[in-house]
C-alpha cells in the first residue's frame, strides 16, 4: 500500500486536477491546443482512482441530529457506514479501444462508468478524458415531458455539450431516423414508451460521441427496433473515439469488444484481451457455482 | 496487461484509506485552489450557457402554455396580490406616516416586488436540486445551474411584473424620474445577494430535508422584520439603526428610493448593498462548493 500512500492525490479539489476541469465542455483539439498537450493515444487515463460511498442509515437526516451532533462534539454515525466502491483503480483506454467492464453485481462496473462520466467525483484519484463523453447510462437522462420532441432535441444536446446551430442541424437527421418526424411537435408526455426509447437513443447516437459509455440500455423496443438500434450502434462504435460498455451479456462482450476489464469489490481483478479475461471470468464463476 | 490474483478481503477498510488524511495546505496554495475553482466554474458557465438557457425558456413555456391569459398571469397575480394588500394594510396603517393610500400603494409595491423575487427564488433555489435528481444523477452537470436557472427565472417575471405595475401605478403618482437609471443596478445586486443564499438554501436542504419547512416560517418571519409593509420610521429615531442589522434591508431601500421617492439612492447604500451582496454570495458559493460533490449521493 506504500506505492498508493506516495501516489494519492486528492482529487475532490478540481483545483488540483485541472485536466478535469476542462476536459468536457471544451472539444477535442481545443483542450489540445490550450493545454499544449502531445496526445499519446490515452483518451481516458485513470490514475489510482477510488471511490467512498457513504451509505447513510437513514437517507434524510434530521437537522436536530446534526445539532446535536455539534453540540455533544460526537462524530456523525453515519461515517461509520461508509464503503469503498472503488480502490485504487489506474488504467488507460486508447483511441480506438472497444472495452467491455465485467463482473458480479456489486462489483463497481457501473460506478466506474459513472466516474469518467464525472457524475461521481472519485474521493481520490486523478482522472483525465481527451474527448467529448457521451453517456448512455440511461436514456433519457434530461427529458422534459412538457416540452415537444423538438425542444427536447435542443435541451438533451445542448446537455452534451452541442450548440444549438449543430443541434438544428442534425434534429431532421434524428427525425429520420425514427420515423416519428410528425410528432417532433408534440410534448412528450404524449409519446409511448417506445416512442420515447427511440428518441433518446437516436439523440444519443447522433451528438457523434467522441467516448460512448453504454451501460446495457439496447432491450426495449420492438423487434424492427432492435435490429435498427444494433446496426446504428455499430456504426456509432466505429466513429468513436473509443467505447466502454458494462455488460453480463458475454456474448454482447465477445461481439463488440477487444478488450475485458475485470472488476471485483471495486478492484480491478483481470485487464486483457477478451477471450483470455472472459474465459478466466467463466472458469472462476464455474468454480464459485460448484463450490471448488 | 498482467494478471493479478483476486486479492483478500480486507478487513477494516478505512484503515486502508482513510479519509481526508492530507496535510493543512499553505494559505497560498489555499488561495490558488481557490483561484482554480472559481476559473473553473466560469469555464463551465460558458460551456453551459445553452443549458441554462433551455432551462429558463421550457420552465417560462411550461408554466404558461395551457393557461388563457398566459403569460399575462406574471402581470396580473401581483397587481392584484398588491392591490389587496394596499387596501388591507392602507386601512390598518391609516394613521401612521404622511403618505395617502395612493402613496402608500406606491411604497408597498416598491418594497414589496423585490422581497417577492427574494423569497420565491430561495423558495424554488431551496429544492431546485432535489427536482433534477434525474439529471444529475444520470448526466454531468455543473449543479450550481439548477438554483441560477430557478434565480432567472423569477429574475425575468420580476423585471416584467415590475414594469407592468409601474405603469398601473403612474396615473396613481408614481414618478418617472432619472432615479429609475439606477433600477438595473439595484437589481443586480439584489440578484447576486439571492443567487448566495440561494446556493446556500439549496445546499443545506439536500443534506437537511426539515430545512424547508423552516425556511417558510423564516421567510415570513423576515418579511414583517423588513420595513415594506410599514416605514422604518415606525420605530422610535433612537431604535432605528437596529433595521440596519438586517441584510434584506438595504435593497429594500434601494427600491423603495428609487420607486417611491424618485431619487438617486445614497452612494453608501450602494455601497453597503454592493458589500452585502458580494459576502453573501461567497458565503453562499463556499457552503455550495463544500458540499458539491457529496449532492449526488445525497439526492
Amino acid at each position: 500500500m506504500s506505492t498508493l500512500e506516495q501516489t494519492r492525490i486528492d482529487s475532490g479539489h478540481p483545483a488540483r486536477n485541472p485536466a478535469i476541469a476542462v476536459s468536457r465542455p471544451i472539444s477535442n483539439t481545443e483542450f489540445n491546443s490550450q493545454h499544449n498537450i502531445d496526445l499519446d493515444d490515452n483518451v481516458v487515463c485513470l490514475k489510482n482512482i477510488s471511490l467512498k460511498f457513504i451509505s447513510y442509515k437513514d437517507t434524510h437526516p434530521s437537522l436536530k441530529q446534526a445539532v446535536l451532533n455539534l453540540i455533544l462534539r460526537r462524530k456523525s454515525p453515519a461515517q461509520d457506514n461508509s464503503f469503498w466502491a472503488l480502490r485504487d483503480i489506474s488504467l488507460n483506454i486508447r483511441k480506438g479501444e472497444r472495452v467491455a467492464l465485467i463482473g458480479n453485481n456489486g462489483a463497481g462496473k457501473s460506478t466506474l462508468l459513472k466516474v469518467i462520466a464525472r457524475i461521481y467525483e472519485p474521493s481520490q484519484g486523478e482522472i483525465t478524458i481527451h474527448g467529448r463523453v457521451a453517456p448512455m447510462i440511461e436514456m433519457g437522462a434530461g427529458f422534459h415531458p412538457e416540452l415537444t420532441g423538438q425542444r427536447n432535441i435542443m435541451l438533451n444536446g445542448a446537455l452534451m455539450g452541442m450548440s444549438a446551430a449543430t443541434m438544428k442541424m442534425k434534429s431532421p437527421a434524428i427525425w429520420n431516423w425514427t420515423g416519428l418526424g410528425e410528432f417532433a411537435e408534440l410534448p412528450l408526455k404524449y409519446y409511448s414508451s417506445g416512442m420515447f426509447q427511440r428518441l433518446a437513443f437516436a439523440i444519443a447516437t447522433e451528438v457523434e460521441p467522441e467516448i460512448l459509455l453504454v451501460d446495457e440500455s439496447l432491450n426495449a423496443g420492438d423487434a424492427t427496433f432492435v435490429e435498427k438500434a444494433k446496426a446504428r450502434i455499430l456504426e456509432v462504435f466505429d466513429r468513436a473515439k473509443a467505447v466502454i460498455i458494462v455488460s453480463h451479456d458475454l456474448s454482447i462482450v465477445r461481439e463488440l469488444c477487444d478488450r475485458v476489464i475485470w472488476l471485483e469489490r471495486g478492484q480491478v481483478i483481470a485487464d486483457g484481451p477478451t477471450q483470455e479475461v472472459v474465459d478466466r471470468y467463466i472458469a472462476r464463476v464455474h468454480q464459485q457455482a460448484t463450490g471448488h | 496487461m498482467p494478471m493479478v490474483e483476486l486479492p483478500p478481503q480486507i478487513e477494516d477498510e478505512t484503515a486502508v484509506f482513510p479519509a481526508g488524511a492530507r496535510p493543512h495546505p499553505a494559505l497560498a496554495e489555499r488561495l490558488s485552489a481557490i483561484k482554480a475553482v472559481v476559473s473553473r466554474d466560469i469555464d463551465e458557465f460558458h460551456a453551459y450557457k445553452a443549458v441554462i438557457g433551455n432551462l429558463v425558456a421550457q420552465e417560462l413555456q411550461v408554466r404558461y402554455q395551457r393557461s388563457m391569459l398566459g403569460f399575462l398571469w406574471t402581470l396580473v397575480n401581483p397587481a392584484l396580490m398588491m392591490g389587496t394588500q394596499a387596501l388591507v394594510f392602507s386601512r390598518l396603517f391609516r394613521g401612521m406616516g404622511d403618505m395617502g393610500p395612493w402613496q402608500y400603494t406606491i411604497f408597498l409595491f416598491s418594497g414589496a416586488m423585490p422581497w417577492t423575487f427574494l423569497s420565491t427564488s430561495i423558495t424554488d433555489s431551496t429544492t431546485s436540486l432535489i427536482h433534477n435528481e434525474g439529471l444529475i444523477r444520470k448526466i454531468y452537470v455543473p449543479k450550481w445551474i439548477f438554483p441560477l436557472a430557478r434565480v432567472l427565472i423569477q429574475g425575468i417575471t420580476f423585471m416584467l411584473s415590475m414594469a407592468a405595475l409601474f405603469f398601473m401605478l403612474w396615473p396613481l403618482g408614481a414618478t418617472i424620474s432619472t432615479s429609475l437609471f439606477a433600477l438595473p443596478l439595484a437589481f443586480i445586486l439584489l440578484g447576486i445577494f439571492t443567487m448566495g443564499l440561494g446556493l446556500a438554501a439549496a445546499t443545506i436542504h439536500t443534506f437537511f430535508r426539515d430545512f424547508g419547512h423552516f425556511l417558510n416560517v423564516g421567510l415570513q418571519a423576515w418579511y414583517f422584520l423588513t420595513p415594506i409593509i410599514y416605514k422604518a420610521d415606525f420605530l422610535p429615531a433612537e431604535e432605528r439603526w437596529k433595521f440596519w442589522l438586517n441584510p434584506a434591508y438595504p435593497f429594500v431601500r434601494l427600491f423603495q428610493t428609487i420607486i417611491q421617492e424618485a431619487r438617486w439612492p445614497e452612494l453608501w447604500l450602494f455601497g453597503v448593498a454592493t458589500l452585502i451582496a458580494t459576502a453573501t454570495f461567497a458565503f453562499g458559493y463556499a457552503i455550495f462548493k463544500s458540499q458539491e460533490q457529496k449532492i449526488v449521493f445525497r439526492l
